[in-house]
């Protein structure tokens, strides 16, 4: 019986012993990237020639509403971009081409705009694309509270001036105006749909695009098809006829795992937002192609407050500065897979001071000399104190699950810890109540814009939290303001740069803000897509894309 | 019968109703301004904050909003999402099927499998089977639903390619997610049904029943199971609960859709009805579950059918 039983117990950890290998077998060979074979070119893609098939792209989060003038999110310009087309298309550089504009005048004194508009243009409803329906969108974005009304900032109103001509006017000079137009955020829709759907359009989008919207199954996928009529794609498109695609089918698929393994078993076309650790991996895999866009705007940045003693105090700013090692979080956190960011604006915005690169450095030593020289003095539990207080630093994240935020305030953490600095860390989605009313030292914030105007949001002083800005700093220096006026409403591309320039340095010599990395847009995608672009924001454009047999 | 079942019914439906006002409190004391949540802080004048609060009916007194949020439900009304503006009864019952489906097949898994397993395991006592069946068993209620979840996506989907790793349409796509789920359940029944078969094998009235000279077959699973699945059944009812919170994750995971996923997109944006709308449901499923399974004990068991028969009223 004992002997049975023995034997017994040996085949049971065989079995289970042979169990673990082919889990571990399989987790092993996934690490080495080697993924056996993809089964060719996936579902629904069965073309035959360079045009045709179904491109299905695995979102990581679901848009909010397809309404152009609703959203403020990132992932809803992703699907919608491919709906809507805009009036005018900015070029990598910075310039403006006509789209549905034919051309445009601005008037001598910069407050309003006359767009000719193209012929020969049909909503996917059918109907007629002129300027009632360039008004009808734009009065739209009045009604709502999205990114697009920000986008257009100072409008007053829109003139049918006639069937092919409309005029917009502004309360005040605004030189963003163009590329906020340029955005699918302020993409045109049928009037006739917007009167049709109301508070329902989000989920009956009609706009003049290279696809049609078809069906939004929520949390599962939103189907595009080809708009066949269509012939007046934006110049920076090769594509000057419809859609090489005939479907285009965004998959919403949060868990990253699932993701990028449905890439690279062929599940799915493509997929987005790929962590760092996969990119190493996907690099080396001859079946997949991975590209990197920078999203442009402000980098992920830490700013302080300073209207908060005792960090209104520019010599202890920079000693936390010199304390924190951004090349160090950004290198252990992303692999070499980010940028690090040296200014409060992205490179490849209009305006960035590539000056500032290098311009500060990681600094121990320093860090705490200066802290000395400010009296601030080592107590019993290596913080420092004051005059009985302890030196602390609130600092607040608000999406600490993204690219690994809540990791580099761990880092930053330490690495004030050991200069004698103690952090309170506070991660919440909840940052309404702590913004308001200032209870925050540090706070972690990046935006996504074309436009350097970006930084009058952030920086003037009217622009507080609360009241529509996001001045975190609590900056209020009439001298910034009015560089930041200069900005937008100047209309020479030089002088609006030197403004921006000023500003950034101002920023970085008064250590307001320390800017951590560019965010890469990154796409994984079977290597038989092709022609996939991004534009100047790091949005996909799939006008372009063909599906190799 | 009916007048138990009458009787179990009226008190579910306490249970229902006191689980949304639990709900409710705990949103309501939970800190953070919903009104300056849904703005984003941003953009907003006080007036502004002040219209949408009593548009929301926020601006009320803690009982004022109890009494309408209970009398709206009592007629049916979920209210909006404060996200979008969606109706939240539709919403759910959009999504609803979705999950109501993985659940069952889920459930069906527990069931199959756990069963198996138990009685072979109990059949075959200490054997290869025994020790097989007990680490699966161990497996599943140890493993938490992501994990079995990625492991079986890595290994069917990803690197043998059987069954797809997303999506909620066709049988295909229930494999994976209905098994991760399932061997939770099945790890517990696993290890109720061996135990529960071994004490009723010791039992003296099988051991006439094999002096009677019936078959071993019909001793195991005439006499023997039957008498082994109560306790098995109520661990379903039981586990439905356990099965309802996995699809929170399962969903995620396996990007179905489902009230699972709703739920968690809900609280993580605090939209307060929609969160109390899944709440709703979720304690609905769990006591239907719960009662679906008091009732059908009697099928199995004679013993419960005439106690019934005779306390009810």
């Amino acid at each position: 019986m004992n002997k049975r039983r023995a034997s017994n117990w040996m085949k049971f950890v065989l079995v289970s012993a042979a169990f673990v290998l082919v889990l571990t077998g399989c987790a092993s060979s996934k690490g080495a990237g080697d993924t056996g074979t993809p089964k060719a070119a996936a579902e629904g893609s069965g073309s035959s020639s360079s045009s045709g098939g179904e491109l299905s792209y695995a979102l990581a989060t679901s848009p909010d509403s397809l309404d152009p003038g609703k959203s403020g999110y990132a992932v809803s310009h992703r699907v919608f971009r491919n709906i809507y087309d805009s009036l005018v298309s900015e070029l990598p550089d910075g310039t403006f081409k006509p789209w549905l504009a034919e051309s445009w005048t601005k008037s001598a004194d910069g407050k309003s705009y006359t767009f000719k508009l193209r012929h020969n243009v049909k909503f996917h409803d059918g109907t007629p694309f002129n300027a009632a329906a360039v008004k009808a969108t734009l009065d739209h974005t009045q009604t709502l509270t999205g990114q697009a009304r920000t986008l257009i900032g100072p409008f007053k109103s829109a003139e049918v001036i006639s069937e092919d001509t409309i005029k917009v006017n502004l309360t005040e000079p605004f030189e963003p105006l163009l590329s906020g137009l340029s955005s699918a955020f302020l993409g045109i829709s049928s009037p006739k749909a917007l009167q049709q759907y109301g508070e329902q359009y989000g989920k009956h989008p009609v706009g003049t695009g290279p696809f049609k919207f078809v069906s939004w199954s929520e949390n599962d996928q939103i189907v595009l098809e080809k708009n066949a009529e269509y012939n007046w794609g934006p110049p920076i498109a090769d594509n000057k006829g419809a859609s090489h695609l005939d479907k285009l089918t965004f998959k919403i698929v949060p868990e990253e795992a699932t993701r990028i393994g449905s890439v690279q078993s062929g599940q799915v076309l493509a997929a987005e937002t790929v962590p760092p650790q996969n990119i190493l991996t996907l690099k080396n895999d001859p079946n997949i192609k991975l590209d990197t866009a920078i999203t442009n705007g402000t980098p992920y940045t830490l700013y302080f407050n300073t209207s908060n003693a005792p960090w209104s105090d520019l010599k202890l700013r920079d000693a936390v500065r010199s304390a924190v090692d951004v090349d160090t979080i950004v290198k252990t956190l992303y692999l070499g897979t980010y940028q690090r960011a040296w200014s409060v604006l992205t490179p490849g915005i209009l305006g960035y001071d590539a000056s500032l690169e290098n311009s500060v450095k990681a600094d121990a030593a320093k860090a705490n000399q200066l802290l000395d020289e400010l009296g601030w003095t080592k107590g019993a539990d290596g913080i420092r104190e004051k005059d009985g207080k302890k030196l602390t630093l609130r600092y607040l994240e608000s999406s600490p699950n993204r690219e690994k935020r809540n990791d580099i305030a761990a880092i930053v953490q330490q690495q004030l810890k050991q200069v004698g600095v103690d952090v309170k860390l506070t991660i919440t989605k909840d940052t309404v109540t702590p913004l308001t009313q200032g209870e925050y030292d540090l706070v972690g914030n990046s935006q996504v814009k074309a436009d350097p105007d970006i930084l009058r949001n952030l920086f003037r002083s009217d622009r507080v939290y609360g009241k529509g800005g996001y001045n975190y700093v609590k900056l209020n220096d009439p001298g910034i303001d009015k560089l930041l006026n200069q900005g937008y409403q100047e209309t020479d591309p030089e002088k609006r740069k030197a403004a921006y320039a000023q500003i950034q340095q101002y920023v970085i010599k008064n250590a307001l803000a320390l800017p951590i990395y560019v965010f890469p847009y990154t796409v994984a995608h079977s290597s038989s897509v092709e022609g996939l672009k991004f534009d100047l924001l790091g949005y996909p454009q799939f006008y372009d894309v063909t599906i190799r047999k | 019968m009916t007048g138990a079942i009458t009787t179990r019914l009226f008190s579910s439906l306490l249970v229902v109703l006191g689980s949304s006002m639990l709900v409710f409190i705990i949103m309501y004391l939970l800190p953070g301004d919903p009104v300056l949540i849904m703005l984003d802080g941003n953009a907003s004048t006080p007036e502004a904050i002040a219209s949408l609060k009593s548009h929301l009916g926020l601006d009320q007194p803690f009982y004022v909003q109890f009494y309408r949020y209970f009398i709206h439900l009592l007629q049916g009304d979920f209210g909006v999402s404060r996200v979008n503006g969606d109706l939240v009864l539709p919403k759910i019952l959009e999504h609803l099927p979705a999950t109501l489906t993985l659940t069952l097949v889920s459930v069906s898994v527990s069931l199959v499998v756990g069963i198996l397993l138990g009685v072979l395991s109990a059949i075959h006592r200490n054997g290869v089977i025994d020790f097989a069946a007990r680490f699966i068993g161990l497996f599943g209620i140890s493993m938490p639903a992501f994990w079995t979840g990625i492991l079986l996506l890595l290994l069917f989907s990803i690197q043998l390619g059987w069954f797809p790793a997303m999506g909620s349409d066709g049988w295909k796509t229930l494999v994976l997610p209905g098994l991760t789920l399932g061997l939770i359940g099945a790890g517990f029944i696993v290890r109720m049904v061996r135990n529960t078969m071994l004490e009723v094998l010791g039992e003296p009235y099988i051991l006439t029943l094999r002096a009677k000279g019936l078959s071993e077959r019909s001793v195991m699973y005439g006499h023997a199971l039957r008498n082994s699945l109560i306790p098995a059944l109520t661990m379903i009812g039981l586990t439905v609960g356990e099965l309802l919170s996995g699809t929170v994750v399962t969903e995620t995971v396996f990007a179905r859709q489902g009230i699972g996923r709703i739920l968690a997109d809900a609280i993580l944006s605090k939209d307060i009805p929609v969160v109390q709308g899944v709440i709703f449901f979720t304690a609905m499923i769990y006591v239907l579950t719960n009662l679906i399974v008091d009732i059908s004990y009697s099928f199995i068991d004679p013993r419960v059918r005439r106690s019934q028969l005779k306390g009810g009223v």
